[in-house]
């Protein structure tokens, strides 16, 4: 009970407070009254008792503070009385509030608003019930040195499991109240009146259950639905692809649809705002026992070395992680005796939409570098508030002297200042927050609708903000009002009494040598973080401008792709073979086309095929990537023969062994040796087993794989029979022909008109490669300049500031006859001092972070020295103008006006 | 201790605590109990007595109350609470043990 009559005091002190002060004034007079009568009954005169007790009693005041300080409530009241003087000082200043918060609106809002697109990706759980109690669970996979000759196929993610796998983990786990598997990325063909891709996902049957989702209309899967491969074809649609593809018909449950050519029965749909379990958003789900439907050329449910399910359990209650983390490895450990030489490790993690590892990896890097900059401005914005304070306080030094000298503490007062700041802070903030969290939906769907992606993909991600984002923005305030305002607050609460009463307080020299240092060093970090946004954008800039006028290597003009799947549609070799054949024909025989050209990669496209080669004595072994190629490519593409020869028809019809190098991997392998009729050790493309193959031929390197980067190995190899479904189509015309992409698409729809391809110039790769760097260079321009304007501003302010305090001095030298020139120069270099300094810090930061985002500026050096050299100038450039114009007011002083000011 | 300020805090609790066993008091009778039981040994000051009063109340230790005091003069009683009596009962022992074990050092360092 005791502390409920500590709170009935405290609230009594803070909600009358009036009262409890009158109380202790009578309590407190009653003694000395008391005194006074004791003090006459030993014998004191009245007037000689009452001096004598009040001279006792010491003062009245300042006790009665200490009392009040131990009611413990005082910092309450204090608080209020602060906050509401706040108010007033804001009021007071409208220029100064407004500039401050409008600064701090921005740097909070764009914090704010990258904030939340990342919490949306990565940090918020999946948008199902109970989402706290799933877990992905992700296996990742060793084999010890000598039993390592296992083969491991990985598609998608090395931390997916197989089939095999799946079931041993879902059968015998003591731990998850379900586990379920899925595939993404399942792209297929949905046939409407034509073919049309859509991406969906494979799953197990237990899918939905475990996500406790439940169907707006129909019925999603039942487990007799996995119970054999291939037979039962049932799909659930997504809300959006109901209400897109099939007009929202309410009889689609019960229809047949056709997906890669195999007839589907709709049983559900999913409820609205549910698009699966990863952050692009799937179209539809199918059972995992179909996959042979979606990808026919391999064997996905048997092969128990195939890396492609993600899994997802719900945890019983009461089970933590590290039970199921142990569970799961004992299970593991019987998986490792199958296989020899298998380490298994087990990992859980929460469940988000960015749950695997590779797609997580990418979204830190990025958002990482993104929150940087953002932070760099926020900083920016800081030290320019901060700088405006400081040169508040010092006109407001004598109010502060005043405050001091009626009995406030220095930590009083300090506390008062911080009150301001946060206020500023929160009024700010509150701003940019608000207007950030309207904004950023927006933003991202504008971003993403400018990023050439295929139509198929939609992303999963709803931009939207939480708790969690208030609790940031609200920190990032607090954070901000400590940064900005504690040094002005402990510079302008040290104020020497005696100088600052006195009538000028402001031209006092010890105060302004200090402060001035202060504002030099805000000066000094607003140019260093300048300079590194500035060094970073001009680094993307020549990156991007790199990207545009870039030499591939290979020619693109005239020529068009066309990208087929044909082992997804379930061709076999022999009848792709007789397919492509058919094209190859109808093609060259199309008007203008002088030559069609295979390959399984097109030129810097989007699929990439890698293995790992080396010499026969394995001295030499890495990675490479390879692409199967007719033996026009070279020719078409104009990548130059250097030695040898491009592959021959028998090579060709038979898939022989052969291997035409890069000029730089055929250095990699054999250094100064002839590679001419060299035997290398790769990956049998179809069964992956170690194979020997002959080196027939070296071309010039060219940028097939990378934009930017032509030194990394390359390997050729021929396009055998084995590789017929999955070849590409490129042809090229002597003359360019815009009505080329159109013959070619009704040639195909006549060869097969369930088949969907994507048809258009080579040239348009390229627009996948800019895309990433011209929004980072926007972006970092967009940031680059807010900074530059920032930083000036601070500049500004630093410059026009001193020549106000050194008027004196200045009208002192003028009067002994310093010229304009002189007093200009006193004052510049004053203030280029902190600028030189922050621009060479930032720079060095600049060369330290800048191979960071090497991969998009496409062969431009991170050190690049026309962005090292211009972005200074320029930024020196932008300084002096901020310093000349306040130092040009310095030259108009009057020496007269300004001795006698005095 | 012939200075209030030797006073360390926690004794200057001890003390009014247990003035207040006898009877409510208010603070000037309290300072002139404490002078006079210690044979003027100690005498508490204004500047000590009533922020300790205070932040006695508020810990829950005493209880204050308005009301007539001798010669019809209002005055603010304090008051000692159950859970007081307890914290000082503790306090004493802790006191009473402190100080017998200084005493034995003292004494044989004196022989």
């Amino acid at each position: 009970m005791r502390w409920l009559a500590a709170i009935s005091l405290r609230m009594r002190s803070l909600f009358h407070r009036r009262a409890a002060d009158e109380e202790l004034d009578a309590e407190l007079q009653s003694h000395l009254e008391r005194q006074i009568a004791a003090n006459v009954s030993a014998g004191m005169s009245q007037a000689e008792a009452r001096r004598t007790a009040m001279r006792d009693f010491g003062s009245v005041e300042s006790l009665k503070e200490e009392c009040r300080d131990m009611r413990k409530v005082t910092w309450l009241q204090d608080f209020a009385q602060d906050l509401h003087y706040g108010l007033r000082m804001l009021r007071k200043s409208p220029g100064f509030t407004a500039i401050a918060v409008l600064t701090l609106a921005l740097g909070i809002g764009a914090n704010t608003a990258i904030f939340t697109i990342l919490n949306s990706a990565a940090l918020r759980l999946l948008p199902v019930p109970h989402a706290d109690q799933l877990v992905t669970v992700e296996q990742s996979l060793r084999y010890a040195a000598n039993g390592g000759s296992i083969h491991r196929n990985i598609h998608d993610d090395a931390t997916f499991v197989s089939y095999s796998e799946y079931r041993a983990y879902a059968k015998e786990n003591r731990v998850f109240s379900g586990l379920l598997a899925y595939s993404a990325f399942t792209e297929t063909s949905l046939v409407q009146d034509k073919p049309k891709p859509i991406m969906g996902t494979l799953t197990s049957c237990n899918y939905f259950d475990v996500l406790e989702i439940h169907p707006q209309r129909g019925r999603f899967f039942a487990d007799s639905d996995c119970a054999a491969p291939g037979e039962s074809a049932v799909v659930v649609l997504s809300d959006s692809a109901w209400h897109s593809t099939f007009a929202g018909d309410p009889a689609i449950v019960g229809k047949t649809i056709t997906l890669n050519r195999t007839a589907f029965r709709v049983v559900g749909i999913a409820p609205p705002g549910f698009d699966g379990t990863v952050a692009v958003a799937s179209a539809f789900w199918a059972p995992v026992t179909m996959v042979k439907a979606f990808r026919p050329s391999s064997d996905y449910l048997g092969d128990d070395y195939l890396s492609w399910l993600a899994l997802i359990g719900r945890l019983k209650p009461g089970v933590s992680n590290r039970q199921a983390t142990a569970n799961l490895s004992v299970i593991a450990s019987g998986m490792n005796s199958l296989q020899k030489g298998r380490i298994t490790t087990v990992t859980l993690g929460p469940a988000t939409l960015l749950s695997m590892p590779s797609m997580r990896s990418i979204l830190l890097l990025i958002g990482s570098l993104i929150m940087a900059a953002v932070g760099l401005v926020l900083l920016l914005a800081c030290a320019n508030i901060a700088n405006l304070l400081l040169a508040r306080a010092t006109g407001r030094r004598k109010e502060i002297a005043v405050r001091l000298t009626v009995g406030a503490s220095r930590g009083r007062l300090i506390r008062q200042l911080l009150t301001e700041s946060l206020l500023l802070a929160l009024l700010g903030g509150g701003a940019g927050a608000l207007a950030s969290m309207w904004s950023t939906a927006a933003i991202f769907r504008f971003a993403m609708a400018h990023m050439p992606v295929d139509p198929e993909i939609a992303f999963a991600l709803h931009i939207t903000s939480d708790f969690r984002t208030w609790l940031y923005a609200f920190a990032l305030c607090l954070i901000t009002a400590c940064f900005f305002g504690l040094a002005p607050a402990l510079r302008a609460s040290r104020v020497d009494l005696t100088v600052a009463m006195k009538e000028d307080g402001a031209h006092s020299q010890t105060g302004t040598i200090s402060a001035g240092r202060l504002r030099n060093f805000l000066v000094g970090v607003q140019v260093a973080a300048c300079m590194l946004l500035l060094l970073a954008s001009g680094l993307l800039l020549h990156g991007l401008y790199r990207a545009q006028t870039v030499n591939p290597g290979f020619q693109m003009k005239n020529i068009e792709a066309v990208a087929l799947d044909l082992s997804s549609a379930g061709y076999t070799p022999q009848r792709a073979a007789a397919f492509q054949q058919q094209l190859q024909d109808r093609l060259a025989a199309l008007p203008g086309v002088d030559q069609v050209v295979q390959a399984t990669c097109i030129p810097l496209g989007n699929s990439h095929d890698m293995t790992g080669f080396s010499t026969p004595d394995k001295a030499k072994a890495r990675e490479v990537e390879y692409n199967h190629v007719s033996a026009n490519f070279f020719h078409v593409l104009g990548i130059p023969i250097l030695q040898g020869r491009t592959f021959t028809d028998e090579e060709e019809r038979s898939g022989a062994r052969a291997v035409i190098l890069s000029q730089s991997t055929a250095w990699r392998f054999f250094s100064a040796q002839n590679p001419l009729g060299q035997a290398l050790l790769g990956g049998d493309p179809v069964s992956g087993k170690l194979v020997q193959w002959q080196v027939v031929g070296v071309v010039a390197d060219a940028q097939v794989a990378n934009l930017g980067d032509s030194s990394k190995p390359y390997i050729y190899e021929t396009a055998g029979p084995a590789q017929q479904p999955d070849l590409s189509v490129m042809i090229h015309s002597a003359v360019s022909n815009p009505a080329i992409a159109k013959h070619m698409n009704s040639i195909i729809g006549s060869l097969d008109p369930d088949l969907s391809v994507t048809i258009g110039p080579l040239s348009e790769v390229l627009e996948f490669w800019r895309a990433p760097a011209r929004v980072a260079s926007t972006l970092s321009v967009i940031l680059g300049f807010l900074a530059l304007l920032l930083a000036s501003v601070g500049i500004y302010g630093v410059v026009s500031y001193g020549v106000g305090c050194r008027a004196r001095e200045i009208g002192i030298r003028m009067a002994l006859g310093a010229d304009n020139r002189d007093v200009m120069w006193l004052v510049v270099r004053q203030a280029m001092f902190p600028v030189l300094t922050g621009a060479l810090i930032g720079m060095v930061l600049c060369a330290a972070a800048s191979t960071i985002f090497s991969a998009i500026l496409f062969g431009v050096s991170p050190l690049d020295p026309g962005s090292f050299v211009l972005m200074p100038l320029f930024l020196l450039a932008v300084a002096l103008l901020a310093s000349y114009i306040p130092a040009r007011r310095a030259m108009c002083v009057d020496p007269m006006v300004a001795l006698r000011y005095e | 201790m012939s200075k209030p300020t030797d006073l360390v805090q926690g004794t200057l609790d001890l003390l009014i605590l247990r003035t207040l066993t006898y009877e409510p008091m208010h603070g000037w009778g309290i300072a002139q109990r404490i002078q006079i039981v210690s044979n003027h040994v100690l005498q508490v000051r204004q500047g000590a007595l009533y922020p300790a009063l205070h932040r006695l109340e508020q810990q829950g230790w005493i209880r204050a109350e308005w009301g007539d005091s001798e010669n019809n003069r209002r005055a603010k009683f304090y008051a000692l609470t159950k859970a007081g009596q307890k914290y000082l009962q503790k306090e004493q022992a802790n006191w009473e043990r402190l100080s017998s074990a200084i005493g034995l050092v003292l004494d044989e360092a004196r022989s």
